[in-house]
């Protein structure tokens, strides 16, 4: 790598001769270690799926979750350094608390308070961008809304992938009609692209978590139910043995 | 620097006013006031309120009564006003007093309901949490002197028991199995006391509904700030439900027999 | 001077997006002597092994009460560890103080993982050099957590810190299966058996050196404690009884336990 060793990469207040910012580079590449995080916008409603890493067999299995609730209706779903993940997720609650002390609603546009906040982060030496990419999904008044907030920047989906099986996550949502999925429908699709993009070869066991936004759920973020999730990770086992 | 000359003032004259006794003119002060500069006015008194609440336990649960009037003064305001409120799945808060610190008290419950869920894990906040919670707001405000003017009932039913407490604007707190706030503490209570004390196990729920209901007839017929639409809010095992707008049943004949009030004179 | 052009603060992200001084700071756990820590349907406990610094020195404290309902083993930093698990007992007050309920372990683990975060992003800090076993009982029943300096917070059946935990790790693996219905008594067992591990080849688990905390109803061995279940550390001559119900250590097959550095007592280190 080209950057190393310059001293241009010290510090996310120093730009390349080029007019790159290394440190923010970096921090992408702690997102590219960790498992896949995939955000789907369907008709009415968001799915969210991670690939939960299972780095020892002595964790409670169903515990330690990577999804977070952010408020009734937003959830997200992290990639990257766990503990940035619940730094962010603080921060978007306090962000929605506050838009709907202000607005007495649900609040919309999160996401895009939390891009400025992540963005204060790539500023200034005292401090690293955050190491992780955030899917946030929730319904609201203007629908289903899908949003990625990465080290660099805010952008809206149809449907996100994050993490170390981005490339072929993206590939096979990209196969999908997405805006005509009901949601039943997409929860079995999230659960096969995670288990399509887990390279059973090379990495450790994993969980799968999914959960969801819309009109199966009321408006409220909640996990898919188990039973649901249970015939999704069936399929998804199934439909990998026939890619295959 | 201050740019009026007028603001200066006359550089002193000793001949004039050897001892001083004319004042030395003061330059106002043009600079902006603190916002607080003329002290802090507080809350001194609720604006739109709302009358008693009544609350009992029975058999499954814990039974509240509230009528739907907001006055103003003695004006009566606003006719359909909810002045029972649920608070997630186990719990019902009633509120008498100001109506638009009640609506504050509804928004900082479900910022904390909210703050609860997003931990996604499992833990939830029942009626003894929810009065601890206010109890501690009420007397924290009460405490700056700036209270939020209510007295509040907190029923709930969570875990296989149930629970009725009160508190106020001074962060006062009670628990009794008859609770009445407002005008209903002094003219409900004790026919609600005959009716329940005792009897908390046995009162099905037809004649907890039955109990409120004449206790809310009683209040119509003589708290001069109620009204005859109500509303009861029954927290059991199966969970939170409160009715529509009911309305009392209520007859004025005796008013004709009345003598001493208005024009007549015998 | 520095290992690496990439190590030298917080705020700095490797190539590799890795961040060197929190892993250095992982390491500082490593520095410290071991506790274990697991879990049946009813009980969760921890087991730590103490260390002195001489003859005439007492031994360093490894456990720390937080609440009725939870305790804590360490393993680093003594001194960051009474910071951590002094703001814990804040946390644990403040949520009696206002909603009257204990608090969820889940989430006191969280606050102090929140914390060590922001100490991993900002320049001028460091990470806590200390990793905490949290152990309690809320009304989810008994739970086991690892706290450690990177922010980050797990659940686990049952687990290992400190010097030589994988050892330890490895003993809980081959068991942690069994550990659900277990009674206290056995639980113990298991757990010392696993602490056992982790020592040096001529030290030996002793009254002086062995502390057990526990969290649930009392076991045969135990008087009543009030309220019910609350945490407890058991530590000198009522080890004993725990200590004697040890099984003989299974001869080591053959190849002899590699010699681990760097277990020499380091100042602030416990």
């Amino acid at each position: 790598m080209t950057s190393i060793g310059t001293g241009y990469d010290l510090s996310a207040s120093t730009y390349s001769p080029d007019g790159r910012i290394f440190q923010v580079e970096y921090a992408t590449k702690a997102v590219e270690n960790s498992g896949t995080a995939i955000g789907l916008r369907v008709k009415d409603g968001i799915v969210l799926a991670v690939e939960r890493l299972i780095h020892s067999k002595l964790l409670v299995p169903g515990a330690n979750r990577r999804i977070q609730a952010v408020d009734r209706h937003i959830g997200m779903a992290t990639a990257g350094l766990l503990a940035d993940g619940r730094n962010v997720a603080n921060r978007a609650r306090e962000e929605s608390s506050q838009i709907r002390t202000l607005w007495r609603e649900p609040p919309t546009a999160v996401a895009d308070r939390l891009a400025l906040y992540a963005q204060a982060y790539t500023l200034y030496s005292s401090v690293r961008p955050f190491g992780i990419s955030t899917i946030f999904g929730g319904v609201d008044k203007t629908g289903p809304s899908l949003f990625v907030v990465e080290p660099s920047g805010v952008c809206g989906y149809h449907g996100a992938a994050v993490g170390k099986g981005r490339q072929l996550a993206k590939t096979e949502l990209e196969k999908l009609k997405l805006s005509e999925l009901s949601m039943r429908e997409a929860v079995i699709e999230a659960a096969r692209i995670i288990y399509l993009v887990h390279d059973d070869n090379k990495e450790k066991e994993f969980e799968l978590e999914m959960s969801w936004v819309g009109n199966e759920t009321g408006g409220l973020h909640a996990p898919v139910p188990t039973d649901l999730l249970a015939e999704a990770e069936q399929k998804a086992r199934e439909a990998l043995e026939t890619f295959e | 620097m201050d740019h009026f000359p007028t603001n200066w003032g006359r550089p002193r004259n000793d001949m004039f006013d050897a001892y001083g006794t004319h004042p030395i003119h003061q330059r106002p002060d043009n600079r902006p006031k603190d916002t607080f500069a003329d002290s802090v006015q507080h809350t001194q008194q609720p604006i739109v309120t709302g009358t008693s609440v009544l609350a009992i336990k029975y058999k499954d649960g814990i039974m509240m009564a509230a009528d739907n009037l907001a006055s103003y003064g003695s004006l009566a305001r606003f006719k359909d006003v909810q002045r029972l409120h649920s608070v997630g799945k186990y719990t019902v808060i009633g509120a008498g007093g100001d109506m638009s610190d009640f609506q504050y008290i509804q928004h900082i419950l479900e910022e904390v309901q909210i703050a609860e869920g997003t931990h996604q894990d499992g833990h939830e906040l029942g009626p003894v949490e929810i009065h601890e919670y206010l109890s501690q707001v009420m007397y924290a405000r009460r405490s700056k002197m700036d209270p939020l003017w209510n007295s509040l009932l907190i029923g709930g039913f969570k875990d296989g028991k149930r629970f009725l407490s009160y508190v106020d604007l001074l962060g006062t707190t009670y628990s009794a199995s008859t609770l009445a706030t407002g005008f209903g503490a002094y003219i409900a209570q004790p026919l609600l006391r005959k009716a329940v004390e005792g009897y908390e196990d046995v009162l099905t729920t037809e004649q907890a509904q039955n109990i409120l209901e004449s206790c809310m007839r009683v209040l119509f017929y003589r708290d001069a700030r109620s009204l005859d639409k109500y509303q009861i809010a029954t927290i059991t095992a199966e969970g939170v439900s409160i009715t529509g707008s009911l309305k009392l049943q209520t007859s004025w004949d005796f008013a004709e027999g009345i003598r001493g009030y208005g024009a007549q004179t015998q | 001077m520095f290992r690496n052009t990439y190590d030298s603060d917080n705020t700095v992200f490797s190539p590799q997006g890795r961040l060197h001084q929190v892993e250095y700071a992982l390491e500082a756990v490593k520095q410290g002597s071991a506790a274990v820590g697991l879990r049946s349907k009813t009980h969760a406990i921890l087991l730590a092994l103490k260390r002195s610094t001489g003859e005439l020195a007492s031994y360093q404290q490894k456990m720390f009460r937080i609440d009725d309902h939870v305790g804590i083993a360490i393993a680093g930093l003594t001194s960051d560890a009474r910071v951590l698990s002094n703001f814990m007992r804040q946390q644990a007050m403040s949520e009696r103080m206002v909603f009257n309920r204990p608090m969820p372990v889940n989430r006191l683990v969280a606050t102090i993982a929140d914390k060590a975060q922001v100490n991993t992003q900002e320049y001028g800090r460091r990470p806590y050099g200390v990793g905490f076993l949290v152990v309690g009982q809320d009304q989810s029943g008994p739970h086991l957590f690892e706290f450690s300096p990177s922010g980050n917070s797990y659940e686990y059946f049952a687990m290992s810190i400190g010097a030589r935990s994988q050892s330890a790790k490895t003993y809980l693996e081959k068991h942690y299966k069994s550990f659900e219905d277990c009674t206290l008594e056995e639980l113990i067992k298991h757990g010392l058996h696993a602490l056992r591990e982790t020592l040096q080849q001529d030290k030996e688990l002793n009254v002086n050196n062995t502390s057990v905390g526990i969290i649930g109803p009392t076991g045969r061995h135990e008087k009543p404690v009030s309220p019910p279940s609350k945490f407890r550390i058991i530590e000198g001559e009522p080890v004993a009884v725990y200590l004697q119900s040890m099984d003989q250590k299974e001869p080591a097959d053959g190849a002899p336990v590699p010699p681990t550095a760097a277990d020499e007592d380091v100042q602030m280190s416990g």
